[in-house]
């Protein structure tokens, strides 16, 4: 559909996605946005709703009430993460997991990451402790290390198959190769395992990859699971591809791999925005909008040596104290300060204390997120995505 | 926009996104043969990159980048300053002189053809570098570039100029002469004054020289137009690209950023006229399905994908929009022999994806993704114009299989 739509959402990540599908699924004629694929490619695909303890839900109901989760209320995120699963159901690509109980994927670096929905491919792969694990590596795969799994978990072994091409994105496309899936069984059987799981990296294809983990696993006759890789993430961009294209289905509209160049203003409303090329702006206009272009890592806030700055709209930004204030030698730490930074919103969405009454924010880029701190990355991205969603389907 | 490898924070989305490296482990990727390898680049050494010309420039890893690196674009400079200082392959010659060949073909029409299609001659290609996987695409004697006898309406306050490139010009004129009839059934005044290629075969074979010579021929022709009011059609969605992202930035043609901000690809016109109700065409019922693979180039294009919107007026249309695959024949790329391997693999994933929908048809802006998707679909690949023109009612000769 063309321009003006209902609605443009600025930000095709796990947030802008979910919105967007959201509204062509109830007819809306939509537009996405996207200077460049987001942060979901790099994921390992699972869906961290709370992960800084057993039960979810039950931590979500004891965050602070300024986190998103608790802007838009526990029942709203509830019925987000459900239509996400059904939503994948039908795509072909389903989501396990239970909303009250977080579960554990084994990494490429043999410790355990805590999640709560995961892909079907990695649904054994929570073992117990004595349980027999094989793990299976590729000739030359840089991205995968099957000795510090095999160290960190006793009963194990590995063996290493000659795939002919070494990158990740290079095995998962043999695999779509039905001859190459068919020698790659048969090296297995003929390994004549011991008992027990086996693990592979996660590179059992690409855009099939339900069937062909289906085939190994019925074929070795046992569970078998995928290991996220470091990143390039297959499971990551299954999942971001999945979501795209389901938009597209539904006959949304894309623009992709350009950025913002201005905005049109009218009277309290933005009217549209444009697209930078090197020619004529590509000019995309909407009644209503949706800001989801992340945090600092996909560029929705950049920061500079004086300032952090939104960098569409240039809305107000929240900063957590001073600058000094942010220094911590540990990045990594769950609870670095600067994680708080963000766009502050009204239990609508809206952004406080903007010029703009048709404009609605989601994602990484609300302030007090702490995707970090409480592992919440693709969860808030989900419910605050289906979240604006519903406010904009109650103005138009 | 400018590319700058200095940005690149190596997130690897630009491999995951790059059609080559998945089938070709011969070729390191864009993070790699761009960003990566740039920074060891010296302006005064000779490259030694031989592998840079296994990019097939689709550019889908400077669509996917976030930080606004554009690998594509690094890897196109290397290309060509490897091109300059090393021997180009008669293959490359060929190719980059496109325009050339076309012309003579056109001529030589009925010989030509036959001539491609000898068991023989497709021996000599290989040896001298070409693939034969597939049909070399035929010639007409009567190109585009030879409609001068056509006149059309003498004025309207809406002028425009039709770019048609080369490959409507030489192998498919119907459909230029179609496009042409569209235009102007809509009230438009059309010219198509004489043009030669673009310039992208000449970039895509290194040979910046030669692009840059077509660009300026073009450049002044259009430009012309333009400061009389005209706006510059194209529906080759690489001709397109070209003009509106080459012409201003690598080959740096003076009157290129005019060009590039009054070009618009066909689709995206229409779309804009019924915008502006300039035009309230009647789109009757086409009772078909087809499956509408999305060119790189127009993803590159950042216009989106115009004739979506349209199909979407059209009823009894069943479309499905499909972006994820490259062709992998990528203009001259795929009918060189070193490509021949890696465009047999893209064109063929690329074709089962698309037969998945169970079309009638596939649709397609780019003439080289047309043949190759329908090649290895085995089936009838159209312009969007095509079934436009056929809802429009206009003498399109298309009918249901
Ligand atoms: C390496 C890494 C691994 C992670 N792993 C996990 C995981 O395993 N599980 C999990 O649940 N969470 C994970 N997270 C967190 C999670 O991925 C994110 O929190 C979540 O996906 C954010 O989604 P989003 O839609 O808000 O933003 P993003 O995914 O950041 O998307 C924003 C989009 O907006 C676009 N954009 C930005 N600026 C502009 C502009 N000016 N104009 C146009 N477009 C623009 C960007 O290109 C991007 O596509 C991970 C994060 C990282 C960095
Ligand atoms: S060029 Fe862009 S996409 Fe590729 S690794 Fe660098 S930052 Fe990432
Ligand atoms: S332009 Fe295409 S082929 Fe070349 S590096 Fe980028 S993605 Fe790969």
């Amino acid at each position: 559909m063309s321009s003006p739509y209902d609605v443009v959402v600025i930000g095709g990540g796990m947030s802008g996605l979910m919105a967007a599908i959201s509204l062509v699924e109830k007819g809306r004629n939509v537009a996405v946005i996207s200077k460049g694929d987001p942060v979901c490619c790099l994921s390992t695909g699972c869906i961290d709703l709370f992960s800084r303890g057993d039960d979810p839900i039950g931590g979500i109901e004891l965050l602070p009430d300024y986190h998103p989760y608790r802007l838009i209320g526990v029942e709203r995120v509830k019925e987000s993460l459900d239509i996400f699963q059904d939503i994948m159901r039908v795509a072909g690509l389903p989501y396990v997991g239970d909303l009250r109980v977080n579960r554990k994927i084994l990494t490429p670096f043999g410790t355990d990451k805590i999640t709560c929905l995961v892909p079907e491919t990695m649904e054994s792969a929570d073992c117990d402790p004595d349980e027999y694990i094989h793990v299976i590596s590729f000739k030359g795969l840089k991205d995968f290390y099957p000795s510090y799994i095999t160290s960190g978990h006793v009963n194990s072994g590995y063996s290493i198959f000659d795939a002919g091409v070494s990158s990740t994105s290079a095995i998962a496309e043999r695999f779509e190769d039905k001859d190459f899936l068919q020698e790659f069984i048969s090296w297995l059987l003929n390994l004549s395992l011991p008992d027990g799981k086996i693990a592979f990296p996660a590179v059992l294809g690409t855009r099939s990859s339900m069937s062909i983990f289906n085939e190994i696993s019925n074929r070795l006759e046992r569970d078998i699971f995928e290991i996220p890789t470091i990143p390039p993430s297959i499971p990551g961009e299954r999942l971001f591809n999945r979501f795209k294209n389901l938009f597209l289905e539904k006959g949304g509209s894309l623009y992709w791999g350009k950025e913002i160049a201005s905005v049109e203003k009218l009277g309290g409303r933005i009217e549209a925005v444009t697209l930078s090329t090197r020619g004529r702006p590509t000019r995309v206009q909407g009644t209503l909008f949706i800001l989801a272009t992340g945090s600092f890592v996909s560029g929705g806030l950049y920061a500079s040596m004086d300032d952090v700055r939104e960098t569409v709209f240039d809305l107000e930004t929240y900063l957590p104290g001073e600058r000094k204030d942010w220094f911590n030698e540990d990045f990594f730490i769950p609870g670095h300060t600067i994680e708080k930074a963000g766009i502050r919103v009204d239990s609508t969405l809206r952004p406080l204390d903007s010029e703009f009454s048709n404009l609605f924010v989601c994602g990484s880029i609300l302030a007090f997120t702490e995707v970090m701190k409480y592992g919440c990355g693709h969860g808030t991205a989900i419910a605050t995505g289906v979240a604006a969603a519903n406010m904009c389907e109650e103005l138009l | 926009m400018e590319s700058d490898f200095q940005h690149c924070i190596r997130c690897t989305i630009c491999v995951e996104n790059c059609p080559v490296f998945r089938v070709n482990p011969e070729f390191p990727g864009p993070k790699q043969a761009g960003p990566d390898t740039e920074r060891f680049r010296c302006d005064e050494e000779t490259s030694l990159d031989k592998w840079i010309g296994l990019c097939s420039q689709c550019k889908r890893c400077e669509i996917a980048c976030p930080y606004g690196v554009n690998p594509a674009e690094i890897i196109l400079r290397e290309q060509l300053s490897y091109g300059e200082k090393h021997f180009r392959p008669l293959a490359n010659r060929l190719f980059a002189n496109n325009y050339y060949l076309g012309t003579f073909s056109s001529a030589l029409a009925l010989f030509v053809n036959k001539f491609a299609s000898l068991t023989f001659i497709k021996k000599v290609m290989n040896v001298f570098g070409l693939s034969t996987y597939m049909p070399f695409p035929g010639f007409y004697v009567h190109s585009l570039g030879r409609s001068w006898r056509w006149k059309g309406r003498r004025n309207s306050p809406r002028k425009v100029v039709f770019f048609y490139g080369c490959y409507l010009n030489f192998n498919r004129p119907d459909i230029g002469r179609g496009i042409r009839d569209l235009l102007a059934s809509l009230g438009l005044k059309v010219v198509m004054p004489k043009q030669v290629c673009c310039g992208l075969p000449a970039l895509g074979n290194g040979d910046i020289k030669t692009a840059r010579k077509f660009a300026r021929r073009n450049a002044e022709i259009l430009a012309g137009y333009i400061d009389k009011g005209y706006d510059v059609i194209y529906a080759c969605t690489s001709c397109g690209l070209t003009l509106t992202h080459d012409y201003p930035g690598i080959l740096n043609i003076p009157s290129g950023k005019k060009i590039a901000e009054n070009t618009y690809n066909l689709n995206e016109y229409l779309v804009k006229l019924i915008d502006e109700d300039y035009i309230k065409p009647e789109f009757a019922p086409v009772d078909l399905k087809v499956a509408y693979h999305i060119p790189c180039h127009l993803r590159a294009s950042g216009i989106g994908y115009p004739a979506a919107s349209l199909f979407e007026k059209i009823p009894g249309l069943e479309y499905h929009v499909l972006d994820d695959h490259c062709c992998g024949l990528s203009g001259s790329y795929g009918f060189k022999r070193k490509n021949q391997e890696t465009a047999i693999k893209l064109g063929r994933t690329a074709a089962a994806t698309l037969k998945a929908c169970n079309p009638d048809y596939i649709v397609s802006d780019c003439g080289a993704c047309r043949m190759q998707l329908g090649h290895f679909a085995g089936l009838p690949a159209l312009d969007p114009s095509e079934i436009v023109m056929r809802s429009l009612a206009n003498p399109a000769k298309i009918t249901k299989k």
